[in-house]
């Protein structure tokens, strides 16, 4: 059994077979040759997997930012930012930070963040003499926010594989996205200072007005998605249903950029991205209820307990491992591998799993743009057409910010816990 | 021939699929202006828009297939010579293939007995065979996919390109 599920899929993970058939292969191995049940179990836990309204939120949520993606919303969004921004040292790269962080709040896919805002910032910042390396690494790593900031895809996916509710790790996700937002406007306003690289125009009221009136449609969706949900209005999934028809109206006929032929287009693409998730769902669910019933989450807490290590020990593991995974494999991937291994150890050491949530998100969020396979870098690579030295030289502080932001929300769960008390109005 | 086939015939599902996503979209909006506007909801529009997911994903899984999409960790076998690159790759075809067909027959005695039953669900009082048969249909086009292209890989025959664009 243990060739199964743990040999087998090491292997074929290592031999780059898609992921779906991974877990298919471990799965259908363990049933036809190690196990005495029905076949029948492999296609209902398949099924079953699928069969939640929950998951309805991840499509949903894609073709929102898919379609606010698209046309003028990203420009709107940066000249409301740059105009609030005013003349702060640094202005440009904090309207990049800023920018990124409203667009997490509105799309949840990261390499959609890190192509729409960097074609725009990405010359911007190059033209007002912002150094080559460090305006790349910049726009690279600035797009993790997006998976931390709500709506997150990947706390959808740990909500369903954690069995955790998804407005709890929504609400647990907000201070952590602002919180590394600041840090990371902090360390560009310290560089520009320290490289006397020029500010931005005066702040000016009118100016401020005008953008913040071309820019109000836009930063309407985070109100309704957040303002939906915490307000009670909206489950997840029909604030992002709610969201998606916002997102339709307002790019058809406010800003009248899409026709309907896009709105259609925009849908296919999403179809195509939530599939290449959904079948890895699918066939996690049976790997997950493989493992349940072969109860090797209880072997491994049992083993765990047997080496007396601390939570503050096997956090650190955690950290270390999913950096690794981060390095290699998508968040999604690496979430449904690895939740249903990990939760039962984490409720074993005591630990809250709306907490763990955001420190698999963040974790991942860092394997995202981490040299040498980061997602985020090949993005960017591909999108602005930078070479990869200039952006693995450029991403390196901007890592070290996110590591130090992923400590401090490891080992401080007030920062998570505490803003979705808040939000959530609970003790 | 068969190359032309698959690729319109995974263009159609691909629209249809977006046409039916962009549906259950518009009914989960309808139930909530419902809820609030008139006190009334669809009661079977959660289930439809469930179905609709439930093609989306087994469906759009073998459009993924078709589009050579589908999420891998490929770093190490990207390190590997040309000569064993190629070895992976048929290797993969054939486990696609065979797992693939594994799970089409599975599923298809599964569906094939809820029609038999007669089962429908809850609400939207819609057959269960055919939710059900999605899974089948999925299935089996991503193994009819697999073994074009390991046909394909066996002859030494250079992949081609569908009229849509479609790398094959």
């Amino acid at each position: 059994m243990s060739f199964a599920l743990g040999v087998l899929p090491v292997v074929l993970l290592l031999l780059g077979f898609p992921i779906f058939i991974v877990l298919l292969a471990s799965v259908s191995v363990a049933l036809v040759f190690f196990m005495h049940m029905p076949l029948a179990a492999l296609h209902q836990n398949m099924f079953g997997s699928i069969n939640a309204f929950a998951l309805l939120a991840i499509p949903f949520f894609v073709y929102a930012g898919e379609l606010m993606g698209r046309g003028s919303v990203a420009q709107r969004l940066v000249d409301f930012v740059q105009a609030g921004v005013g003349s702060v040292r640094g202005s440009l790269a904090v309207t990049t930070v800023g920018t990124s962080a409203i667009f997490g709040a509105i799309s949840g896919v990261s390499a959609a963040c890190v192509a729409t805002i960097g074609r725009i910032m990405y010359p911007a910042m190059r033209r007002a003499g912002y150094p080559e390396h460090f305006a790349a690494g910049l726009v690279t790593a600035v797009g993790a926010i997006d998976i931390i900031i709500p709506p997150s895809i990947p706390m959808i996916v740990y909500g369903a594989a954690a069995e955790e509710s998804v407005p709890r790790l929504y609400a647990a996700g907000v201070v952590p996205g602002l919180m590394l937002s600041l840090m990371l406007a902090g360390y560009v306003m310290w560089f520009a200072r320290r490289n006397s690289i020029g500010a931005g125009e005066a702040f000016k009221f009118d100016h401020f007005l005008r953008a913040t009136a071309r820019g109000v449609w836009a930063l309407g969706m985070p109100f309704i998605i957040l303002g939906g949900i915490y307000g009670g209005i909206f489950s997840p999934t029909e604030a992002a249903a709610v969201a998606c028809v916002y997102a339709a109206f307002v790019t058809r006929f406010i800003f009248r950029e899409l026709g309907w032929r896009d709105i259609v287009e925009a849908a296919s693409v999403t179809v195509l991205f939530s599939a290449q998730i959904l079948i890895i769902v699918a066939c996690a669910g049976v790997f997950s209820w493989l493992l349940t019933v072969n109860q090797v989450p209880a072997a491994i807490v049992a083993w765990l307990q047997s080496l007396n290590i601390s939570a503050w020990t096997f956090l650190l593991t955690v950290n270390v491992i999913l950096l690794a995974v981060g390095c290699f494999l998508d968040p999604l991937s690496a979430i449904l591998l690895l939740t249903p291994l990990l939760v039962p150890l984490v409720k074993a050491f005591g630990i809250d799993t709306v907490h763990f949530g955001i420190v698999v998100t963040v974790n991942l969020a860092i394997g995202l743009f981490h040299p040498p396979f980061g997602m985020n870098i090949f993005v960017a690579q591909s999108v602005l057409g930078l070479e990869l030295r200039a952006i693995y030289r450029g991403i390196i502080p901007f890592l070290v910010i996110y590591l130090i932001a992923l400590v401090l929300i490891t080992y401080i769960p007030a920062i998570s816990l505490g803003g979705m008390r808040f939000l959530l109005g609970v003790n | 021939m068969v190359t032309r086939i698959l690729d319109r015939l995974i263009w159609w599902i691909e629209r249809l699929l977006a046409y039916a996503f962009i549906a259950a979209v518009g009914l989960n909006f309808i139930n909530v202006i419902g809820r609030y506007g008139f006190g009334q909801t669809i009661l079977s529009a959660d289930e439809l828009q469930i179905y609709i997911m439930v093609f989306m994903t087994f469906l759009g899984a073998a459009v993924v297939a078709w589009r050579n999409h589908h999420l891998r960790m490929d770093v190490v076998v990207n390190a590997l010579p040309l000569p064993l690159r190629r070895l992976v790759r048929m290797a993969e075809l054939a486990v696609i293939v065979i797992l693939t067909a594994f799970v089409l027959w599975n599923s298809a005695y599964y569906a094939e007995q809820m029609f038999t039953i007669g089962r429908v669900s809850d609400m939207a009082r819609v057959p269960m065979w055919i939710p059900h048969g999605a899974v089948a249909v999925g299935f089996g086009l991503i193994a009819l996919i697999g073994c074009l292209r390991f046909v394909q890989a066996l002859t030494g025959r250079p992949l081609g390109v569908g009229k849509f664009g479609t790398e094959t």
